[in-house]
C-alpha cells in the first residue's frame, strides 16, 4: 500500500432546506469547492465515489444525476451507502482506491436533501419482519441506548448539554453550518422539548440538506500539488451483526469504534489519544452518544467523559477539541456528514479552519457511526507515515 | 417573470406514492412467525458460542456457523433498555401516523440471549426502568407476525 493524501475539501452551506438547488446542483456546489480547493481541474479526476442515502429522499439511481454534478462521466463511479458511515466510508473506499494504485486523484462527493423525503420513515423501513412493527428511527434507537448507557455510566442530561451546547456555539464560527446557536445555554437544552426520554430537542442532530467533498491524491500527486497535505495515517471500518438487540449495551460496549479506533491508533503510531491528537471530529448524532463515543476512542476511562466535558478538557481552547464545525449536532447531511468530518479533520491539517481552526493541528481523528451497524475511524497527520 | 429572475416561491414537483411490497420470509423466520400462530415463541442457538438467538437467522455473525438448533423462549422477560417516543412518526408498515405518546423497549424474554425490540403498554417514564419484569400482551386474532405481540406490559 502506497501513501495516500487529503489535497482539497469544499462543502455547501448546510441548512433545513436547500430549495435554490437540486441534488445535482448541490453536489456541484460541494464538488467545485473541493476541485478549486486543490487547485484540481475537473478533467484530471480520475474517479469519483458518491455518498448518499437514496431512501430518505425517494429517488432511484440519484448517482446518475450527482454523477453529473461530480463531473463523473465517461470515469469510474461508484456510490456507498452505509447509513451514517456512507460518507466516511466512501473517503475510506476512494483511500483504498488510491493506495492500490489504481488511481492518482479520486473526488468524494456525499450528499442528502432530507427536506426532499421522509427521513425518519425511511429509517423505520428496515427489516419488515422484525423493525417495522415497531421502529421509531435514529431517535427511538438512540433513546433506548442511551437508557443503558446512563444507567451502566452514570452520565447525566447536565453532561449531555454542555455537549449540546459546545456543539452549537462551535458551529457559530462554521460558516458552513446549520445550527449556529452562538448564546446557546444548559438551561436552554434541559428545558427543550422531549422527544424521546431522555433525548430532548437540542441533544438531537438537525436534519440537514448539504455536500461535502474532498480530493484524494497519491503521494506522488499529492506532494505535486499540494504545499501542505492530510496525509491518511489510518482508516479503519467496522460492521457489526444485523439486528438492534444483538448488541449487548450497545453504547456501553460499542465494540464497532472500540475495534476501529485500537487498530487505526496502532498504525497511526498514538499511544494515548487524547494527548497524541491535537483535534477530531467526531460523528454525534445526540449529545450523549459523544460521551459514549469518548469512552469508546479511548479519550477517558469509562464512566469519566461527563469529566471531560464539564473540565471543558474538549472545548476549544482544552486539551483535544472535539468538533470545531460544531459537528453532526448543528449539521446533519447524512450521506454528507461523514465525509464532512474527514474533510473538517483535513481542514485543520491543511491549516485552513478559519476561525475554528485549532493552531498547530498536526494529527486529527474522524469517525463516523451508521445506526448501530457500522463504524470507521480515520487519523490524519501532516507527515506522512510508513507506507 | 424576466429571464434569470428566481421565484420566491421555488417550483418543485408533490410525489405522493402508494405501493405494496411483499417479502419472503425464509425458513428459519417461517418456523418462527408459524410459531407466533400458536403464541409459541423459538430461538435458534449457536452451537460455537451458545448464543440463543432472537430473531432466529441462519447463521452466527460471531462464530460464523449455520444455526439450526431451536430452544423454547417465554413470552416474559426483562426490560433492559426503555424510552417513551412522543415524536410524530410515521409506522414503517403503514404509512400512518402512529398515536405518541408509545412505550419503547429492549426486552430480553426468558430463554433468549439477545434482546428484542418492541412497544411497551406503559407510557409514564416515572414508572420505567431498566430490569423490570415484563409479559408480552397478545393481539386476539394471530396472523403470524411480530406484532401478534401487541405490546409488553409491566408484569405486577
Amino acid at each position: 500500500m502506497s501513501a495516500v493524501a487529503i489535497i482539497g475539501t469544499g462543502q455547501t452551506r448546510h441548512a433545513s432546506r436547500r430549495d435554490d438547488v437540486s441534488q445535482p446542483e448541490l453536489v456541484r456546489e460541494a464538488a467545485e469547492a473541493a476541485l478549486a480547493d486543490a487547485a484540481v481541474g475537473p478533467d484530471e479526476v480520475d474517479a469519483v465515489l458518491l455518498a448518499n442515502m437514496e431512501l430518505f429522499e425517494g429517488r432511484a439511481l440519484p448517482e446518475l444525476w450527482a454523477g453529473a454534478g461530480a463531473f463523473a462521466a465517461g470515469k469510474p463511479c461508484m456510490k456507498v451507502a452505509t447509513g451514517g458511515t456512507s460518507g466516511t466510508s466512501g473517503c475510506i473506499a476512494a483511500f483504498h482506491q488510491v493506495a492500490a494504485g489504481l488511481f492518482d486523484l479520486v473526488l468524494v462527493v456525499g450528499f442528502e436533501k432530507h427536506s426532499e423525503g421522509h427521513s425518519q420513515t425511511g429509517m423505520a423501513l428496515t427489516d419488515p419482519f422484525w423493525d417495522r412493527a415497531v421502529a421509531s428511527g435514529a431517535l427511538g434507537n438512540f433513546a433506548l441506548s442511551i437508557s443503558q448507557y446512563v444507567a451502566e455510566r452514570g452520565a447525566t442530561a447536565e453532561q449531555a448539554a454542555l455537549v449540546a451546547v459546545k456543539a452549537r456555539r462551535n458551529a457559530a464560527r462554521n460558516p458552513h453550518a446549520h445550527l449556529r446557536m452562538g448564546d446557546l445555554t444548559v438551561e436552554e437544552v434541559l428545558s427543550s422539548r422531549m422527544l424521546a426520554d431522555p433525548v430532548r430537542l437540542l441533544d438531537m442532530c438537525p436534519q440537514s440538506d448539504g455536500a461535502c467533498a474532498i480530493v484524494v491524491a497519491s503521494a506522488a500527486a499529492a506532494r505535486r500539488r499540494s504545499r501542505r497535505p492530510a496525509w491518511v495515517l489510518a482508516a479503519e471500518t467496522r460492521h457489526e451483526q444485523p439486528y438492534i438487540g444483538d448488541i449487548d449495551r450497545r453504547l456501553v460496549t460499542m465494540r464497532t469504534l472500540r475495534d476501529a479506533a485500537r487498530v487505526a491508533y496502532r498504525r497511526a503510531g498514538i499511544g494515548d489519544p487524547l494527548t497524541d491528537l491535537d483535534v477530531a471530529e467526531i460523528y454525534e448524532p445526540v449529545s450523549y452518544a459523544e460521551l459514549a463515543w469518548y469512552e469508546a476512542l479511548g479519550f477517558c476511562a469509562d464512566g469519566d467523559a461527563g469529566r471531560l466535558v464539564e473540565e471543558g478538557v474538549t472545548g476549544m481552547e482544552g486539551e483535544l477539541p472535539v468538533n470545531p464545525s460544531g459537528g453532526v449536532l448543528s449539521s446533519n447531511p447524512v450521506g454528507a456528514s461523514g465525509v464532512i468530518r474527514v474533510a473538517e479533520a483535513a481542514l485543520q491539517i491543511h491549516g485552513r479552519g478559519g476561525e475554528r481552526q485549532v493552531e498547530g493541528a498536526r494529527l486529527a481523528l474522524a469517525t463516523g457511526y451508521g445506526v448501530y451497524a457500522w463504524a470507521d475511524a480515520v487519523v490524519l497527520g501532516a507527515e506522512a507515515g510508513a507506507t | 417573470m424576466t429571464a434569470g429572475a428566481i421565484a420566491a416561491e421555488p417550483l418543485g414537483v408533490a410525489c405522493p406514492m402508494d405501493l405494496g411490497w411483499r417479502y419472503a420470509s425464509g425458513a428459519a423466520m417461517e418456523r418462527f412467525l408459524a410459531g407466533l400462530r400458536e403464541r409459541r415463541i423459538e430461538a435458534l442457538r449457536c452451537d460455537g458460542c451458545g448464543r440463543r438467538y432472537l430473531p432466529p437467522r441462519p447463521l452466527c455473525g460471531d462464530c460464523r456457523l449455520p444455526l439450526d438448533r431451536w430452544v423454547p423462549v417465554a413470552a416474559a422477560g426483562t426490560l433492559e433498555a426503555w424510552s417513551v417516543y412522543r415524536l410524530p412518526i410515521l409506522d414503517g408498515r403503514t404509512g400512518e401516523p402512529r398515536p405518541t405518546p408509545y412505550g419503547i423497549g429492549l426486552v430480553r424474554l426468558d430463554g433468549a440471549d439477545t434482546t428484542i425490540n418492541h412497544l411497551l403498554a406503559e407510557t409514564d417514564p416515572g414508572r420505567l426502568r431498566i430490569g423490570l419484569r415484563v409479559r408480552a400482551v397478545w393481539r386476539e386474532e394471530l396472523r403470524g407476525a411480530l406484532d401478534d405481540i401487541l405490546h409488553f406490559e409491566v408484569a405486577r
